[in-house]
């Protein structure tokens, strides 16, 4: 109980940063699952949505205006995401796409510090959500409460439409054979695309909702994608599933492993990806078809 | 077709974890240097702050600093017309020092100012000396740095002293033990090497210390919850930049805030960082050798100045570069000639600076010799400003 007691903070906390994670890695995770794209502009989408929320919020802002917020960052991050969809759909050599896709990341980096200046901004929590509360008395903020909830409900609404809906089976089979979808009549390209821009507006509100907790400033797109990258490892490349898995552990490694382990903080994250790969290259919970591939 | 899908995959997860390891382990450093290249003779005197990184903040105020200056004495420092000639300083030594290099040797200057990163500053040590070129340190604060040599001078502050300035003070004001936390560099342990020793020989008691991953860490709810789990009644803390606000916001939304008075170096809530901070840092005590809120009439009239060319407060930075000219005025009006060698033999001889930070003048290492100041954040018409408390004994 004193051991729980003590660290039932960080452990809650685990769960805030996972699903911000989540968020952010799903888009990188499903993209490269069905259109075999690295994208390594996806840090710099989130970035992007962390800024819609510098441009939009300032001072009290009321939960209207930052669910405002939220949907200009989707809509901007799926615009982006079809404008990435479209650049990368010729360029099917990794190396090139790598190339291509951090070359845009390092301009798009720049593009923002120009326009927001180098210094810190910060992104105001909205009213009612910016205090903190008594949680078996420890204080804990509550706006991290509510990342965790969302993060949850996306996760779910994701699966749903994944795993229950004729649209997921679509993507789905898209991901499994592709020339065999086409051989059906459909258009895979507008299913890549569409997963492109829906991965893309999910990593731009994940930047937004990252927004009050760690503000926006230059080089923190390489943060958010050096994360997402690691989660998407230690996942597997191409799964929802995998993705949570991914999130929640970096999660807890970053908080309650920092926690236990205050003097291996560097370490912790890294150690954990290098342990993942050693014992199960492919990821915890890759993609299904590409099981079924290797069984194949 | 879809068959052959195994390998590439393979591939790819392996460019991932690449991927996600180079960034980790590369600071990309980018160089742009600004290249002003002008006639023979006159007096040349180089400015390299960043342009470009996470210290840009720091270059900007520092030009601005160093260039209004130059604009209330008719563009001339010592009687004489001076030609700016900028460099970037980069993030780090990798761009700092090659920048710094160009400008001593390729172009010659009388005299350099600049230098925010401690690293690049002890890079560039032994380069300014060899090519006589004296360097006006105006940010890195290094303990080992200015050391009596004749080529670097340093109007800025060392990391020790400012964290020794408030060692007594907390001392006196904790009812129990400090706990101690810092970003885990060179930096970071000499404010707290500084402040412990100062803190100590006046019978403070020490909580606990810890030192978090210098820029890699976002959260610090484990270090937070950690300080929470001891007596501490009081913390001190250093971090500058991003890490500030994250730390200060943080320290505030864990609820800290309400039971442990929070005490740092002024770069905890110096400038840009205490606008990103906002309330949240409201009550937090720092000292410093600057702040723009103090009450003196050459602090009055530069703030105005300041203000009305660049329609921003100034920062403890703008100072120091100001003052760095200011230093270079006094020295070149006296030097026997304008190459590096007659500057620097006459910086010796500047005396007292009279700044908006108030009268000090260089100590025998080369360091300045100046009175700090506590520090506390409150609400300033509509913002907040670091307002003076008292001045700390040295």
């Amino acid at each position: 109980m004193g051991w729980l007691d003590a660290n039932v903070v960080s452990i809650l906390n685990g769960f805030a940063l996972a699903a911000l994670l989540f968020l952010i890695a799903v888009g990188l995770s499903l993209v490269f699952g069905t259109m075999d794209v690295l994208n390594l502009a996806h840090g710099a989408v989130s970035l992007t949505g962390a800024y819609v929320g510098v441009a939009l919020l300032d001072g009290s802002v009321g939960g209207g205006q930052f669910a405002v917020a939220v949907l200009a960052a989707a809509a901007i991050g799926l615009l982006l995401g079809a404008a990435l969809a479209v650049l990368t759909q010729s360029v099917t050599n990794h190396l090139r796409q790598a190339l291509l896709t951090l070359g845009i990341a390092l301009i798009a980096g720049d593009v923002l510090s120009q326009v927001f200046g180098a210094d810190v901004e910060s992104v105001p929590a909205p009213l009612g959500l910016d205090g903190s509360i008594e949680m078996l008395g420890k204080t804990y903020p509550l706006y991290r409460l509510f990342v965790i909830g969302v993060g949850v409900l996306i996760g779910v609404v994701l699966y749903v439409i994944l795993e229950r809906t004729q649209t997921g089976a679509l993507i789905r089979a898209t991901v499994a054979d592709r020339t065999m979808v086409e051989a059906m009549g459909v258009r895979s390209s507008l299913v890549l695309g569409g997963v492109f821009g829906i991965g893309a507006a999910l990593a731009a509100v994940g930047g937004l909702l990252a927004g009050p907790i760690l503000g926006a400033q230059p080089g923190l797109d390489t943060t958010f994608l050096l994360l997402a990258l690691v989660v998407v490892v230690i996942g597997g490349l191409g799964s929802i599933r995998g993705a949570v898995l991914g999130a929640v552990l970096v999660g807890q490694v970053q908080t309650l492993g920092v926690a236990l382990l205050p003097e291996l903080a560097s370490f912790l994250l890294f150690g954990a990806m290098a342990l993942v790969l050693l014992l199960r290259p492919a990821g915890l919970l890759p993609a299904r078809n590409s099981g079924a591939a290797a069984h194949s | 077709m879809s068959r052959s899908s195994r390998s590439p995959r393979r591939r790819l997860a392996q460019i991932a974890a690449l991927t996600a390891l180079t960034m980790a382990g590369a600071a990309c450093g980018n160089s742009l240097s600004d290249d002003e290249a002008g006639s023979d003779g006159g007096l040349k005197i180089g400015l390299v702050v960043p342009a470009s990184g996470v210290y840009e903040p720091l270059g900007v105020d520092m030009t601005r600093g160093f260039e209004l200056y130059l604009d209330q004495n008719d563009g001339q420092l010592g009687g004489q017309d001076v030609e700016v000639v900028k460099a970037d300083e980069g993030e780090g030594p990798d761009t700092g020092v090659p920048a710094t290099t160009k400008l001593a040797s390729q172009d010659q200057v009388s005299a350099l100012v600049g230098i925010v990163n401690s690293a690049t500053a002890l890079g560039v040590k032994d380069v300014v000396t060899q090519s006589k070129v004296p360097l006006i340190v105006a940010n890195a604060g290094a303990d080992d740095l200015a050391d009596g040599s004749p080529y670097i001078w340093r109007t800025s502050f060392t990391n020790g002293a400012v964290g020794a300035s408030l060692g007594e003070e907390v001392a006196q004001a904790a009812d129990g033990p400090v706990y101690m936390i810092a970003a885990d560099y060179a930096a970071g342990k000499e404010f707290v090497a500084g402040f412990k020793e100062a803190f100590e020989a006046a019978g403070g008691d020490v909580a606990g210390e810890a030192y978090t991953p210098f820029g890699t860490t976002n959260d610090w709810q484990p270090f937070l919850s950690k300080i929470q789990n001891t007596d501490a009644s009081a913390v001190y803390a250093f971090y500058a930049g991003a890490e500030a606000v994250n730390f200060v916001k943080q320290y505030q939304s864990f609820g800290l805030s309400e039971d442990l008075p929070l005490y740092g170096p002024g770069f905890l809530t110096e400038g840009g960082v205490l606008t990103a901070q906002g309330d949240a840092a409201e009550g937090v005590r720092t000292s410093l050798h600057y702040s723009n809120l103090i009450d003196s009439p050459e602090n009055k009239e530069f703030v105005d100045a300041y203000t009305e060319a660049y329609d921003e407060a100034p920062t403890v930075y703008s100072v120091q570069a100001y003052d760095a000219a200011a230093v270079l005025d006094a020295a070149i009006a006296e030097a026997d000639g304008t190459d590096g060698e007659s500057v620097a033999k006459a910086l010796a001889g500047v005396g007292e600076i009279e700044s908006p930070r108030g009268t000090w003048s260089f100590d025998e290492d080369h360091n300045p010799d100046q009175t700090y100041f506590l520090r506390e954040v409150q609400a300033v018409d509509g913002g907040f400003g670091n307002g003076v408390l008292e001045p700390l004994t040295d």
